[in-house]
């Protein structure tokens, strides 16, 4: 999970136990186009902004608040596809080697400069040199300007996630001289639909924004008028939301019913799974968890449905799987792998040589009490004897990956391939020493998805997402859904990888 | 009276240092690596160590510490390491936001719960004194937060005569700011003015029953005025409940503020906790103290002017 801090994506799971209060809200006038829709557009986000600079953004929750300034090379469909935005159109080498992109020439930067190829090759090597953008481009040896409107990425090695996560929110066009200026951080000038304004703005509260009159992709933004309030307290922001102050809001499951007499959209899609990281598969720091029956057990001991139901307010899919429900590699019958047994759980214990159970340490942090008592319940049955090291958030996500086991919600994403990557096999905060390449089951798929293109790259995919199961990687107990809730008139599509969407997913209608 | 002042400055200038010292040091304890939180999990070793550089991280301890006490002493308290924006900038934005909550629940504390003491304290037993006795009791027991929310819901969502939620800079919009504020103030304020009417309440009656009082009387000064002196002579309970009350709210703010969605001091602290930003952190911790230390003086010096006595002390 890169997108967003630890301590965040957890308080989310929690947050979905919140509860609501009661009141009265009317959308504002409508556009006059025969749908009854307000002009104005006002999000109530679930965190500041990271930063204005998209070298140093997050992903997360920063996509509403840069993709209105911000024009990016490449955006995402529903499905985490990438789709043209400021590129129109790209070619993968054969040899997988190179990108290259088309430039529309018809884009211009706020303070009126063009969006051309040397600005494009500018900003993206300031991403790339960026320590929070820089993850899309490991794999990038240089940019290169080819003619007015094309541009070339040169790979060091075939990139099949690249264009995802430029996607995602890794390819911003800034204007070249705010970045000589190193001013992106307090003025942020892009050649977005939407120009911040400062003047109006209060940092931390309310940010305010003009509409580009005559922006190029001016009919996926509708919205005359925009404000992006970053609330923290959901509480706080469901009452913004029934006040009329806000009309688009990161949810509580909690305010469902409420939402539902309100009259107000419901949209909700899978964010995160909840449950257990293992790091060690090969029993280098633990000797039982290199057994694939203790690994099984550990699965079989928990009741999914059971700790979904009581800490996550029963708002997601009772799963083992990483890859999101409903997509392509998600098969909803090897849920049933690991349907609740405690008995067999018990039996492959003994099996692997552990009838009483093994002692284990595992790190504690406040943001993960809530899932603790699951934990310890299931892992005392088995006889796992439990040494919990507490410490705070920040150290959490220090010293957790060098314990073999510890309790996570990870962000997951839409794309199929890029969850391979995040989830197995590159290094991650999570992952500091991916050991799929010691799986004789695990290693050979992986190769195969490496390889494979187009339909074979999926059927690859979906039998690694089998073999992921029947090796019990990990114990995954449920995956969580984040809900949004937008007033009548206004629509919202959740995309998987993105916290909370960017512009071009909250339309009118 | 001058050497009294320069006592209290005196003192209140070695709390800031001792504050300050410990607080740049158990900060450097307590966040063991803050390029990490502060250029999140994606990060290089190399980008780390850079901004680590970058920083001054890679510098021995104490000579950070010299370096920040030497700029911070010419009120220079450096740049964020989250954004690299001046401290003293964002404290600029925050610490308004802040003070105007604070403020203006200590001046509604101090105008409703004067008033109710002196009415009150002046005539005990009545009707009046007794329901005022069995509001305060309700409102002693009501949690802060809960009374937040019912406002939010009745004078906010329902009525829709404030803001559910936001800060309006009194820049852009006097009565927008006002209106932002008051729901906030409010919540602060009611705990507030049942401490300051009670402390007053008992100190009136205490003072009513002085033999000064019965001799103004007997010399036939009107009731206003013999009731000014009473106040007088009343005063410094209450008035030490409303400083107090003051320097608490400073802290109490946070949980208001996020009821609220304000961007103060308390969202600061809290951000800048969880980013690591150490810079930002002692920043607040300076103003923090700054306020204290001022509303503890101009306490001492009304004290000091309403009893001279006081200034032996």
């Amino acid at each position: 999970m890169k997108r967003m801090p630890l301590a965040i994506a957890a308080a989310l799971a929690a947050a979905l136990a919140l509860t609501s209060c009661s009141g009265g809200a009317a959308p504002t006038p409508s556009d006059g186009s025969g749908v009854d829709s307000p002009d104005a557009l006002n999000i109530g986000n679930f965190l500041d902004v990271t930063s204005w600079d998209p070298s140093l953004a997050d992903i997360g929750f920063d996509g509403p608040y840069l993709s209105a300034v911000y024009d990016a090379l490449i955006a995402l469909d529903k499905d985490g596809n990438p789709i043209p935005s400021l590129a129109t159109a790209w070619t993968v080498a054969d040899d997988d080697l190179s990108i290259d992109l088309d430039i529309r020439t018809d884009a211009v930067f706020s303070d009126g400069t063009p969006v051309d190829a040397d600005a494009v090759v500018k900003s993206l090597e300031y991403l790339k040199a960026g320590a929070r953008s820089g993850e899309a481009y490991l794999n990038v040896s240089s940019f290169e300007k080819v003619d007015d409107d094309t541009i070339s990425i040169t790979l060091t090695q075939r990139d099949d996630t690249i264009l995802y996560l430029m996607g995602l929110g890794r390819s911003y066009v800034m204007s070249p001289a705010s970045i000589d200026a190193d001013s992106l951080g307090k003025e942020p000038i892009g050649s977005g639909p939407y120009v911040l304004d400062s003047a109006t703005s209060v940092a931390g509260a309310e940010y305010h924004f003009t509409k580009v009159a005559d922006h190029w992709d001016a009919k996926t933004y509708p919205f005359a008028e925009l404000s992006i309030f970053p609330i923290t307290d959901a509480t706080a922001r469901h009452n913004a939301m029934l006040s009329g102050q806000i009309n688009v809001q990161y949810g509580d499951v909690a305010n469902l019913e409420q939402a539902d007499q309100q009259g107000w959209n419901v949209a909700q899609r899978v964010s995160g799974w909840a449950g257990l990281v293992i790091t060690d598969h090969t029993g280098a720091k633990s000797e039982p968890l290199g057994k694939l029956e203790v690994r099984q057990a550990l699965n079989y001991a928990f009741d999914g449905a059971a700790v979904l139901a009581a800490v996550g307010s029963g708002a997601g899919v009772a799963t083992n799987q990483v890859f999101p429900d409903g997509g392509t590699i998600n098969d909803p019958s090897l849920n049933e792998t690991y349907a609740y047994n405690i008995d067999k759980a018990k039996e492959l214990l003994a099996e692997a040589g552990y009838p009483d159970g093994f002692e284990i340490s595992m790190p504690m942090s406040p943001i993960f009490e809530m899932w603790k008592p699951s934990a310890e319940q299931a892992l005392n049955e088995l006889g796992i004897t439990v040494t919990w090291d507490n410490m705070q958030m920040p150290d959490y996500q220090l010293n957790a990956p060098n314990y073999p086991m510890f309790i996570s919600f990870l962000a997951m994403d839409g794309n199929d391939v890029a969850t391979v990557s995040r989830q197995l096999t590159s290094v991650q905060w999570f992952n500091p020493e991916p050991d799929y390449a010691k799986n004789e089951v695990i290693a050979p798929l992986v190769e195969k998805v490496q390889s494979a293109r187009g339909d074979e790259q999926t059927a690859a995919i979906q039998e690694l997402n089998q073999a992921l199961v029947d090796q019990a990687w990990w114990s995954v107990w449920y995956q969580a859904n984040n809900i949004y809730y937008t007033a009548a008139g206004i629509q919202l599509q959740p995309v998987v990888g993105m916290m909370f969407p960017t512009l071009r997913y909250i339309t009118q209608g | 009276m001058l050497l009294f002042t320069a006592k209290r400055v005196l003192s209140g200038i070695l709390l800031l240092v001792a504050v300050s010292i410990g607080t740049f040091f158990l900060a450097h304890l307590a966040i063991s690596d803050p390029t990490a939180a502060l250029l999140g999990t994606t990060a290089s070793p190399a980008q780390q160590a850079a901004l680590a550089e970058k920083i001054g991280l890679d510098r021995p301890l104490l000579v950070q510490f010299w370096d920040w006490l030497s700029h911070a002493a010419l009120l220079d308290f450096g740049v964020s390491w989250r954004n690299f924006q001046p401290v003293a900038d964002q404290l600029a934005i925050k610490v308004p936001v802040t003070l105007s909550v604070v403020t203006f629940a200590t001046l509604i504390t101090a105008v409703i719960g004067v008033a109710f003491g002196m009415i009150t304290g002046l005539r005990p037993g009545t009707w009046f004194d007794r329901i005022i006795k069995g509001i305060s009791v309700v409102l002693f027991a009501l949690p802060g937060f809960w009374v937040s929310l019912v406002l939010v819901m009745w004078l906010a969502v329902q009525l829709k005569w404030f803001p559910a939620v936001g800060y309006v800079p009194p820049t852009q919009s006097v009565d927008g700011w006002l209106r932002s504020i008051t729901l906030p103030a409010i919540s602060l304020a009611l705990g507030g003015i049942v401490a300051v009417s009670e402390q007053l309440r008992n100190a009136v009656i205490a003072q009513s029953r002085q033999d000064w009082v019965r001799t103004l009387r007997s010399r036939g000064l009107s009731p206003t005025r013999v009731n000014l002196h009473i106040l007088r002579n009343a005063s410094p309970a209450a008035l030490t409940v409303i400083a107090l009350m003051f320097v608490g709210l400073l802290s109490g703010a946070i949980v208001v503020e996020q009821i609220f969605s304000l961007p103060g001091l308390g969202q600061l602290t809290n951000q800048s906790s969880q980013n690591g930003d150490i810079p930002m952190l002692l920043g607040i911790t300076v103003i923090s103290i700054v306020f204290v230390v001022l509303i503890n003086l101009l306490l001492d010096l009304v004290l000091g002017w309403i009893n001279p006595k006081v200034r032996v002390a």
